[in-house]
């Protein structure tokens, strides 16, 4: 108990001081989630919009396997993505292993699915009236997209929370892929077992404790924007 | 000529909802569309309206046949507009709602901002133009939804049950704002509706739908008929569980478990002198309404069932009769038609 509580104890002291190497950490962190989260949302809302309003033969095929790939493990992520980035895979030449960049290949193949997924239930729940009034209305098939959107706007919202939570506290992909390299692929989640690893507990709590304000503030956020609203339309 | 159907069929699952084999819409008029829930009301105006597609047959518009692509859709839909039954307004205050059709179209901002003072004025709705369009009650949407379709100004507006769920007050803007557009800007009207008074307050024609086909049997005087007893050639039947009536005989052969019979309001008569021994098909009841059609005269008696029957202006002045006044009417053979 007391190892814990003296490992708060520092870990508030460090984040207080601004430890550099904290700072470092948790910017590769952000920067590294917060570009992933973007891209997959690019990616998986238009994705999850058309699987939603489209019929097709195989839809439910297609549904089943987004579901089971929220499942995924990233470790399999890491494994998959590694063959094809590592020197002998086809994409060797362009040498992405052990960068950012890497970390951020496998963390949008592990969040397209999730944004995807909770996008077609959030487009699922908006009246149908909205797209049928807003064709009515002479708008073209994108107009009516960008409505459908705005009205789904919450809950795509919460998608994208969602996937920046998924990554922010994942730690395979950017193990296996980042390589944990200080100052330039060190992501909280690395760090932290690292550190544990080491015997280190000050930083790691300290990490810990970044990570979970990250995810609260984050989430304090969007609930914030999300209650305001509603109580305006009561 | 605004619409024209040509074997014009709908299916869903096999099941026929909509068949019109020669369906023929003028331009500028006010259509009434009436018929029972399920008639296929609401389909013929998706249809009509360019959101949905007829599984066989063809949909001309302005002489024109309708060719479902994209590009063409667009186009046509740029000009009709439809007003649905429970219209939904699109979160955030109702300028922005009125202004949709006006940018996707691209009209400038300055023009967007005059029409929305003018549509909202028009319906009544200019001091709510700040206002959140989903605080609104179901009137005020109604009339804001209104108001959004016609910003657009469009050539064809589609309005389903525009008067539902409204109160009266409600009820008689709506109607009067779609007199006035159709007087003013020429705009072609179809509306669906139930209220037969409202159809003969703005329509110029009525199109009737039953079970997905055009019908020329008034929606009005129709009963649930159950077959009673015989006496001799003589069939009884009830109408609605509380008033029987003898059904001709060249008509008994008709009567099935779920059969209905119109009464026709036209041939319907009130007996001049008080009837001591009543006719088998005299019912007496009082009368609840009286109302002016054009040059006719609308009442309607509560016998059992609620009678409506339609007066010349002479026979009016001759009868007089008063609401609350019990009256005896005789219903003739030939005014009774069954069907399934």
């Amino acid at each position: 108990m007391d190892l814990l509580f003296d490992s708060v104890q520092s870990a508030f002291l460090l984040l207080v001081a601004c430890d550099p190497e904290l700072l470092t950490i948790v910017w590769v962190s952000l920067k590294v989630s917060g570009t992933s989260t973007i891209i997959a949302s690019l990616i998986g809302i238009p994705c999850g919009f058309l699987i939603a309003h489209s019929n097709f033969y195989g839809k439910r095929l297609v549904l089943t396997c987004l579901n089971t790939l929220l499942a995924l493990p990233t470790v399999v992520i890491g494994l998959v993505v590694y063959s094809f980035i590592s020197r002998r895979g086809i994409f060797g030449p362009l040498e992405l292993l052990y960068t950012q960049k890497a970390i951020i290949v496998g963390q949008v193949i592990l969040i397209i699915p999730l944004v995807a997924s909770l996008t077609i239930a959030a487009v699922s729940r908006i009246d149908s009236r909205y797209r049928k009034t807003a064709l009515t209305l002479g708008a073209t098939h994108l107009q009516m997209a960008w409505v459908v959107i705005k009205e789904a706007r919450y809950g795509i919202g919460a998608a994208v929370i969602a996937a920046f939570g998924r990554v922010i506290a994942e730690v395979g992909i950017s193990m296996m892929l980042g390589g944990n390299a200080k100052g330039f692929t060190r992501t909280m989640t690395t760090a932290m077992a690292l550190e544990y690893d080491k015997g280190e507990f000050v930083l790691a709590v300290a990490l810990g404790l970044t990570l979970m304000s990250i995810a609260f503030g984050v989430n304090m956020l969007f609930h914030f924007f999300q209650g305001r609203t509603r109580i305006d339309a009561l | 000529m605004l619409y024209k159907t040509l074997e014009l069929r709908k299916t869903f699952k096999e099941r026929t909802v909509l068949n019109l084999e020669n369906l023929t819409i003028e331009k500028e008029k006010i259509y009434a569309l009436i018929g029972a829930n399920g008639a296929g009301k609401t389909t013929l105006l998706n249809i009509l309206a360019f959101l949905d597609t007829p599984t066989t047959g063809q949909l001309h518009f302005y002489e024109r046949a309708v060719q479902y692509n994209n590009s063409q859709l667009l186009e046509l839909r740029r000009r009709v507009v439809l007003v649905d039954q429970y219209p939904i307004l699109f979160t955030g205050p109702v300028w922005k709602n009125v202004e949709f059709g006006l940018k996707v179209r691209g009209v400038s901002k300055a023009e967007r901002k005059k029409r929305i003072e003018k549509v909202l004025r028009l319906v009544g709705m200019e001091n709510f133009i700040l206002a959140d369009a989903h605080k609104l009650s179901g009137g005020e949407g109604k009339r804001v939804a209104l108001a959004r379709a016609l910003a657009i100004e469009p050539e064809v507006l589609l309005c389903d049950e525009p008067t539902a769920n409204v109160d009266a007050e409600n009820q008689e803007i709506i109607l009067n704002i779609l007199k006035t557009i159709n007087r003013e800007n020429k705009t072609s009207i179809i509306l669906a509706t139930h209220y037969l008074s409202q159809i003969r307050q703005v329509a110029d024609h009525t199109l009737m739908l039953e079970h997905g086909c055009l019908s020329n049997k008034a929606k009005e005087n129709i009963y649930r008929c159950q077959r009673m007893s015989r006496r001799g050639e003589t069939l009884l039947c009830h109408l609605n569980d509380h008033v029987s009536l003898s059904i001709p005989y060249e008509q008994q052969q008709k009567i099935q478990r779920n059969s209905t019979v119109h009464i026709n309001p036209h041939m319907v008569r009130i007996c001049q002198k008080r009837v001591e021994t009543l006719h088998e098909n005299t019912l007496t009841g009082y009368v609840t309404r009286i109302e002016q059609d054009n040059s006719l005269i609308r009442l309607t008696i509560a016998c059992g069932i609620t009678l409506h029957l339609v007066l010349k202006v002479e026979e009016y002045k001759e009868l007089q009769p008063m609401i609350g006044e019990e009256k005896a009417v005789t219903i003739p053979d030939e005014a009774l038609s069954i069907s399934e």
